[in-house]
């Protein structure tokens, strides 16, 4: 029996006069990694954002280990143990990668020092640039940066916003291995327009088209209907 | 030609206002309702910045004390007539209308904050200027002068205010309501959104800072020859504080909204510093004020004239049964920036 | 050269007591987005509560204890009841936060009567040090040891702590400090508090040293504050230091070699710096004109 471990149903979320999700649902199961696919301006983004809680949704229902998180703040929800990564890595600039790191890290004990141990191991530039400001890291290792930075603290689900994006493709390929290497340890849901990527480590997939959830299902069937692939993300 | 209910209440207000003298020609009263129409016009010019364009000015005093300041010495240093009372209201306009201009074109393109804090310290500028520069203005302590023969007549200056009122109010209801003054508002509800649609947002701010500044100095002109006397308090931030109260409490976005803000502000000191004699409390009256305003940012925002309005849509709503909500009203919160 | 040094030891000691209110805008503004125009009204309640706390108790020391518990309770007040209601909206917080300077001001002189309040600098650090030609006013000194004892503690905490750290990342990134589980609103309020309780202790050291407080004085030193964060950038701990040196400087001296010019030379430079280098003289932070 797989658990769910977070469940949106029929969430609505208004952005100022905007209404941009229209009723997306969605579900991320323990230990894999659920995939987010649709257009630009889907709504991909704001799904996540809804989720920590920082576009609040308007109606719906968000549940985490089956408890209702819809109207938490946004830190609160980070305190429950969800991770996130946004587009654009939010890297304090003005920070070293290692006040970065502290700033993450809610409790300083054993087990923190522990997993920071280990994603320095899995991000090693991370350790060579200890000492420097985030601002000056090269777009790669503030991705690193930022996953390590949510993986710190014993997050059971941590939310990737397109760690694809403005890479070279080596670099992905190493983000993508790194993504890999912490679903062992933790659950992931991941917003990528780089559908290759997406299919290779995605279990499950949900499509979100202007701002509503239209297909769900395993990752393997995705890759093989060549119809909703054409229809949903113009690939095929 | 339509005449609309709006038109019909503004010709008989100002029709009981000009009757108004012939019936009760109190001194007291003549006196109160000048200052309230001359505070009137200046709070119906702040009204352009803030109701209207969405700026917010600390430095709205240094148009009015202009305007104060160039009749004063105009008149002084000239001629106590007519001519040069009026030649003095349209040079302090001129010279209001320069400075708004030149200052709106430097500070308008930076952020609500750093505008309000740099009209603030121009202001001050100008306060300093103003006692300093002692052979003309004779700093702190001011200077009297005449005033022309025929305002010896209190009710004849009277009807020359209530006269500017009437044409800056219905120049200035026009100025909203016309293209331009559209786009105004469409600054003031998204300015993204409106450089976005192809505005040159920045071109529409400068021409609401000059008529708003322009304006003012008309207000300062026959605020300094109400008193046939000048000094600095006409460029201080109290200045500033009453046109922000009037607008706010009457109603941003209205303009008769600021009016009836006038009106109330000025009787209210009126009463208070009446009641202050007996009761050493009311000389603190601004502390009342000070209150008032922040409840009324706090859960009034709309001000009187926008509240009623407000209440009129609804109760107009639910007996014709729509559901159209009152367009573009004021004070939306700042979403996007 | 004596003169030289004492106007530098004016304008240090000037220039000090005006990074100590502009500290706590600067730290408010780079956190919270706020500028506070009430910040004046701290500054003369921390100098009336402190100064009178001082007269009753003869005791300078608790005087300055007295100003910064008043502050970081009018802090406390303040953010809670003026600043969280309008928090995002900022023509609502330009318009409030003034209304509050207003009341602020004039309840000083309901409180403690509406005329200027001479003070008298403690026993023990009035009179001056002579070396040479060169005369040292020991009040002007403290004022200046003081200035930069905080400067160091606070460049200590930020650096250092966790809690500089947090308050760091939340100068940069609000959402993302709250996606990591930071309560930033808490944040907010004790940054506010310390801020206020900065504003007082200005107030309070400000006063033996213009030797009258006065009602009026808030607004005065705040647009003295508002034109250092300008000049040292919004939210620049350590510009605003710098730039409240340069004020002070620029007053002292051009108060003795130009006079006429002294109040206007740093609106003229607060104007410059805005229309030409907006984001501040001593930062090279982000763009913030529209």
């Amino acid at each position: 029996m797989m658990n769910t471990l977070l469940k949106l149903n029929d969430v609505h979320t208004h952005i100022g006069q905007y209404h941009i999700l229209q009723g997306v649902n969605f579900e991320a199961i323990e230990g894999q990694v659920s995939v987010l696919l649709g257009r630009n301006g889907a709504g991909k983004t704001t799904t996540l954002k809804t989720i920590m809680g920082l576009t609040p949704a308007s109606k719906g229902e968000v549940e985490f280990r089956a408890q209702s998180i819809r109207k938490n703040p946004t830190y609160k929800v980070a305190k429950l143990g969800i991770g996130y990564v946004p587009e654009n890595q939010g890297i304090f600039a003005d920070l070293t990668v290692e006040e970065n790191m502290k700033v993450a890290m809610r409790k300083e004990d054993t087990s923190a020092l522990e997993r920071q141990n280990y994603v320095l191991e899995l991000f090693p530039d991370l350790k060579k640039f200890w000492k420097k400001a985030g601002g000056h890291l090269s777009g790669g290792q503030k991705q690193m940066l930022s996953m390590a930075r949510a993986f710190i603290n014993d997050s059971k689900l941590i939310l990737i916003d397109e760690p694809s994006k403005g890479l070279a493709p080596i670099v992905v390929e190493k983000v993508m291995e790194a993504i890999v290497e912490m679903k062992k340890q933790t659950s992931i849901v991941l917003v990528e327009q780089n559908f290759i990527m997406a299919s290779r480590i995605g279990d499950t997939y949900t499509l979100i088209d202007d701002g509503r959830t239209v297909h769900t299902g395993k990752m393997e069937d995705l890759v093989h209907n060549e119809e909703l692939k054409r229809k949903y993300l113009g690939i095929g | 030609m339509k005449i609309t209910l709006q038109q019909i209440s503004f010709f008989l207000i100002l029709a009981s206002l000009v009757i108004l003298p012939f019936v009760n020609d109190s001194r007291t009263l003549i006196i109160l309702l000048t200052q309230i129409f001359i505070f009137g016009i200046l709070a119906m010019s702040y009204d352009i910045l803030l109701g209207y364009t969405g700026i917010v000015s600390f430095g709205h005093a240094m148009f009015f004390g202009i305007g104060a300041y160039t009749t004063a010495v105009m008149l002084k240093q000239m001629d106590a007539t007519l001519t040069m009372f009026l030649l003095s209201i349209v040079t302090g306009m001129f010279f209001a209308g320069m400075i708004s201009f030149l200052v709106g074109l430097l500070t308008l393109r930076l952020k609500s904050h750093f505008f309000a804090m740099l009209t603030l310290a121009f202001s001050g500028l100008f306060l300093v200027v103003a006692e300093k520069w002692r052979s003309v203005t004779y700093g702190n302590d001011g200077f009297t002068f005449r005033a022309p023969d025929i305002f010896k007549e209190r009710i004849t200056f009277y009807f020359f205010v209530l006269a500017c009122l009437a044409v800056i109010f219905i120049a200035l209801y026009r100025f909203v309501n016309s293209p331009t003054g559209r786009i105004l508002i469409a600054v003031r509800e998204n300015e993204q959104r409106t450089k976005s649609l192809g505005f040159n947002t920045l071109h529409y701010k400068v021409i609401a800072s000059v008529v708003a500044g322009i304006v003012a100095s008309l207000a300062g002109s026959l605020y300094s020859l109400s008193l046939r006397f000048v000094n600095t308090s006409v460029l201080t931030m109290d200045i500033t504080l009453d046109a922000l109260l009037m607008t706010i409490i009457g109603g941003v976005g209205t303009l008769v909204g600021p009016l009836l803000g006038a009106g109330v502000i000025e009787y209210a000191q009126h009463a208070l510093s009446g009641l202050a004699r007996d009761y050493p409390i009311f000389e603190r009256w601004i502390i009342f004020f000070g209150i008032l305003y922040i409840l009324a940012v706090l859960f009034f925002p709309k001000g009187i004239i926008g509240s009623l309005r407000m209440l009129f849509w609804k109760w107009r709503s639910r007996r014709k049964g729509n559901k159209k909500s009152p367009a573009a009203l004021p004070h939306k919160k700042e979403r996007f920036e | 050269m004596e003169l030289m040094v004492n106007l530098m030891i004016n304008g240090l000691a000037t220039g000090m007591l005006i990074f100590l209110l502009a500290a706590g805008l600067t730290l408010i503004f780079g956190l919270m987005d706020v500028l506070n125009f009430a910040h004046g009204g701290l500054f003369v309640w921390g100098a009336y509560a402190g100064i009178f706390t001082y007269m009753y108790t003869e005791s300078f020391l608790i005087g300055i204890l007295g100003a910064i518990g008043t502050g970081a309770l009018l802090g406390l007040i303040t953010e809670k009841l003026i600043i969280t209601p309008v928090y995002g909206n900022h023509i609502q917080q330009i318009l409030i936060t003034l209304g509050l300077m207003l009341v602020l001001q004039e309840m000083i002189k309901v409180v403690f009567g509406p005329n200027g309040v001479p003070v008298k600098t403690p026993s023990y650090l009035a009179g001056s040090w002579e070396i040479g030609d060169v005369i040292i006013i020991k009040y002007r000194l403290f004022i200046i040891v003081v200035g930069f004892v905080i400067f160091g503690i606070f460049q200590y905490m930020l650096k250092r702590t966790k809690i500089g750290l947090i308050v760091r990342a939340g100068v940069q990134d609000k959402d993302m400090a709250q996606a990591l589980g930071i309560h930033i609103k808490q944040v907010f309020l004790y940054v506010f508090m310390v801020g206020a309780a900065l504003a007082a202790l200005s107030g309070m050291l400000m006063a033996p040293y213009s030797g009258v407080i006065y009602a009026e004085m808030g607004m005065e030193y705040a647009i003295l504050g508002f034109i250092v964060v300008v000049i040292g950038g919004m939210g620049s701990f350590s510009g605003s230091l710098l730039a409240a040196i340069l004020v002070g400087l620029a007053g002292s001296f051009m108060a003795y070699y130009v006079p006429v010019l002294s109040l206007a030379v740093n609106m003229i430079l607060m104007a410059i710096v805005l229309i030409f280098r907006p984001q501040g003289l001593f930062t090279m932070r982000k763009e913030r004109s529209t």
